[in-house]
């Protein structure tokens, strides 16, 4: 059996996730919001507010709570020195394999929130695509920036 | 030639056809929505077009291009003046075209393209003598070998050429009235007619007809059909010009296509830039075995889509396109033999048809009562279709190449080497794993893009293997 990727991204990261989740919320927030001040306003009927608070509800408990939590216990990664293996998502687990060798460049970025919380995201680029390890450990992430690319840059002589 | 050169007047020509094509738009609005009076319209319409030819005949008189210290250097622009030096070494390629306005002047198109070039072509000549062209190659070709001489003996041995391809006029014929183009015209008359839709009362149009139409179920047909045959002409007419003459010839480790009839294009792919070999099928080809085959190659700009997907082999007998492609393209295996999805994958390939198809009859009966039964028809090509996406859905490995099966409408086989795989993924939902099954995904580079091949539903030791086939960590590979 093939051995699964180890290593987590950070624990602060799922704080992120939560805050962006809450950000998210705002929107149906408003919208229900706006629900509650039309019914009022042309005497709808009284259940369109439940409907619009219990949809506003979901929606926030979803996109705090479960999501955030179930995407960062699915989320591994691990950078050994031949491949890069990923493994992520909620509904779909997908596991990807980039050999170094086909890797072009590293970058990191961040941000606002991800700056607050000291994390930084790591994104790997091949030829063809595109891989992302999000909310890495800003010390961890810069590490595996700089290991990536050593190895990326080996890797091209042997070509 | 280290003087700078200009190109044939011709290119003048072709840049004022060209900006007119493109402005032609804004003449047509000015042209529609200027005041009734029409004399300033006129004036406005007559100078952008004096404008656009003046500006034309400079840009044409503005460029010039030369080749100095091993590059080929050109200069242009009318208010900003571009200077591009472009090294031979990093000339990837050069490819030559004849349209209809360079043939009668035996002139030619050149497109030279870099590596990663991004959005256009690094540079076009729009029109140069044959003469020149084969100047510049030649220079070139004799630069690139001063850098390598080593190479230099092998290629010359190697020079020779040999024709792989060459289309027949019964292929051309067969390839142009089963290509997809067909439908996109067809399509398109249909498009074309419901715009009248609106115009043509309908209602009064119709009382007339009942009375008539006992007589003219016939006509209507007649006419339906007389609709169809000549959008099929017309894309068929279309198709044989541009794959008239076909050609695929393997010069030295690089293979150039011609093709065309009215106008000529020429297309080299150095083999080393070859990505991804792809097998199309579509329904009907399939049936009378029949096949095409497409490369997917680096380089090339996103614009040109073309240049980066290329159709190798247009219409071939399937059973013949081994011997082209290992003589062709030594690097490439071809196979037969798959492992296919499991039989537990066929539930949720025929579940899966029925999860668009059966919503969309159900709404189509609950509409249109009985016209809706013809939705049924669709379920039931739905149901079929799945059963044939279950058959075609397969996976194998031989040497370094992952063979990947699958079916959308057309039966794709798509052939990716090991070193040419940028990364692979393989995926599970909740339900996939209940059954142990997995989709596994290759992707390789497509010019400044990503193409590769996907496969649902295989066993997931079988997915596993291949990852594990794929991996470079030796554990894993074990």
């Amino acid at each position: 059996m093939l051995s699964k990727p180890q290593k987590r991204i950070s624990k602060r990261g799922l704080t992120v996730w939560k805050i962006s989740g809450a950000l998210h919320s705002l929107i149906p927030f408003v919208l229900a919001i706006g629900a509650i001040v039309l019914t009022f306003i042309f005497d709808w009927p009284m259940w369109i507010i439940g409907v619009a608070l219990i949809i506003f509800a979901l929606y926030a408990y979803l996109a705090i709570k479960v999501f955030p939590t179930v995407r960062w216990k699915r989320w591994r990664y691990e950078v050994r020195e031949n491949e890069i293996e990923l493994q992520h998502g909620i509904f779909i687990i997908k596991r990807t394999l980039v050999p170094m060798i086909r890797v072009q460049h590293v970058d990191t970025h961040q941000g606002p929130i991800l700056r607050k919380y000291k994390l930084a995201t790591v994104t790997v680029s091949t030829a063809a695509t595109v891989h992302e390890i999000p909310a890495l450990d800003l010390e961890e992430a810069e590490e595996l920036r700089f290991f990536i690319s050593n190895l990326a840059r080996v890797a091209v002589d042997d070509v | 030639m280290s003087e700078p050169r200009r190109l044939h007047p011709i290119a003048a020509v072709s840049n004022v056809l060209k900006t007119l094509k493109d402005s032609i738009i804004p003449i047509l609005i000015i042209v529609v929505f200027g005041n009734s009076e029409g004399k300033i319209q006129l004036f406005i319409t007559i100078g952008i077009i004096a404008l656009i030819l003046i500006s034309g005949i400079l840009t044409w008189l503005r460029f010039t291009y030369r080749i100095e210290e091993g590059e080929l250097r050109i200069e242009s622009g009318l208010i900003i003046r571009k200077k591009r030096y472009i090294p031979f070494e990093r000339i990837q390629s050069l490819d030559l075209s004849e349209g209809i306005l360079q043939r009668p002047f035996g002139l030619v198109k050149m497109t030279i393209e870099t590596a990663g070039s991004g959005l256009e072509a690094e540079a076009i000549l729009t029109a140069i003598s044959k003469n020149e062209a084969q100047q510049i190659q030649d220079i070139l070709s004799q630069s690139k070998k001063a850098h390598i001489e080593l190479d230099e003996q092998i290629e010359t041995e190697q020079k020779e050429e040999q024709i792989l391809y060459q289309i027949k006029p019964g292929e051309l014929i067969l390839l142009s009235s089963t290509s997809g183009g067909v439908g996109v015209v067809i399509s398109a008359v249909f498009a074309f007619l419901s715009q009248f839709a609106e115009v043509i009362p309908y209602e009064k149009v119709f009382d007339e007809l009942s009375v008539f139409i006992t007589g003219g179920v016939m006509l209507i047909s007649l006419m339906v059909f007389l609709g169809f045959v000549l959008a099929w002409l017309i894309a068929l007419i279309g198709s044989v010009l541009k794959y008239a003459n076909f050609t695929v010839r393997k010069v030295g480790d690089e293979l150039v296509i011609t093709r065309g009839l009215l106008e000529k294009k020429q297309l080299t792919i150095p083999l080393h830039r070859i990505q991804a070999l792809r097998i199309n099928e579509n329904p009907v080809r399939q049936a009378i075995g029949y096949a095409s085959v497409y490369l997917e190659s680096a380089g090339g700009s996103l614009k040109d889509a073309d240049s980066s997907k290329v159709m190798l082999l247009p219409i071939i007998k399937r059973n013949r396109i081994r011997e082209k492609i290992e003589t062709g393209l030594n690097d490439y295996q071809l196979t037969d033999m798959f492992v296919p999805a499991p039989k537990k994958a066929l539930r949720r390939y025929i579940l899966r048809g029925l999860f668009i198809s059966v919503p969309v009859a159900v709404i189509l009966l609950y509409f249109f009562s009985v016209w809706g039964l013809f939705s049924l028809v669709f379920v039931g090509l739905m149901l079929i279709l799945s059963y044939y996406r279950y058959k075609a859905a397969g996976w194998t490995i031989i040497g370094n190449q992952l063979v990947l099966r699958s079916r959308f409408i057309s039966k794709t086989t798509v052939y990716l080497r090991k070193n040419r795989t940028q990364s692979i993924s393989m995926k599970e939902t909740y339900f996939q794993k209940q059954n142990q099954l997995a989709t596994i995904s290759a992707k390789a580079m497509s010019g400044s893009g990503a193409t590769g091949g996907d496969v649902v539903d295989l066993e997931v030791e079988d997915v596993l293997s291949i990852y594990k086939w794929y991996s470079y960590t030796p554990e894993n590979t074990e």
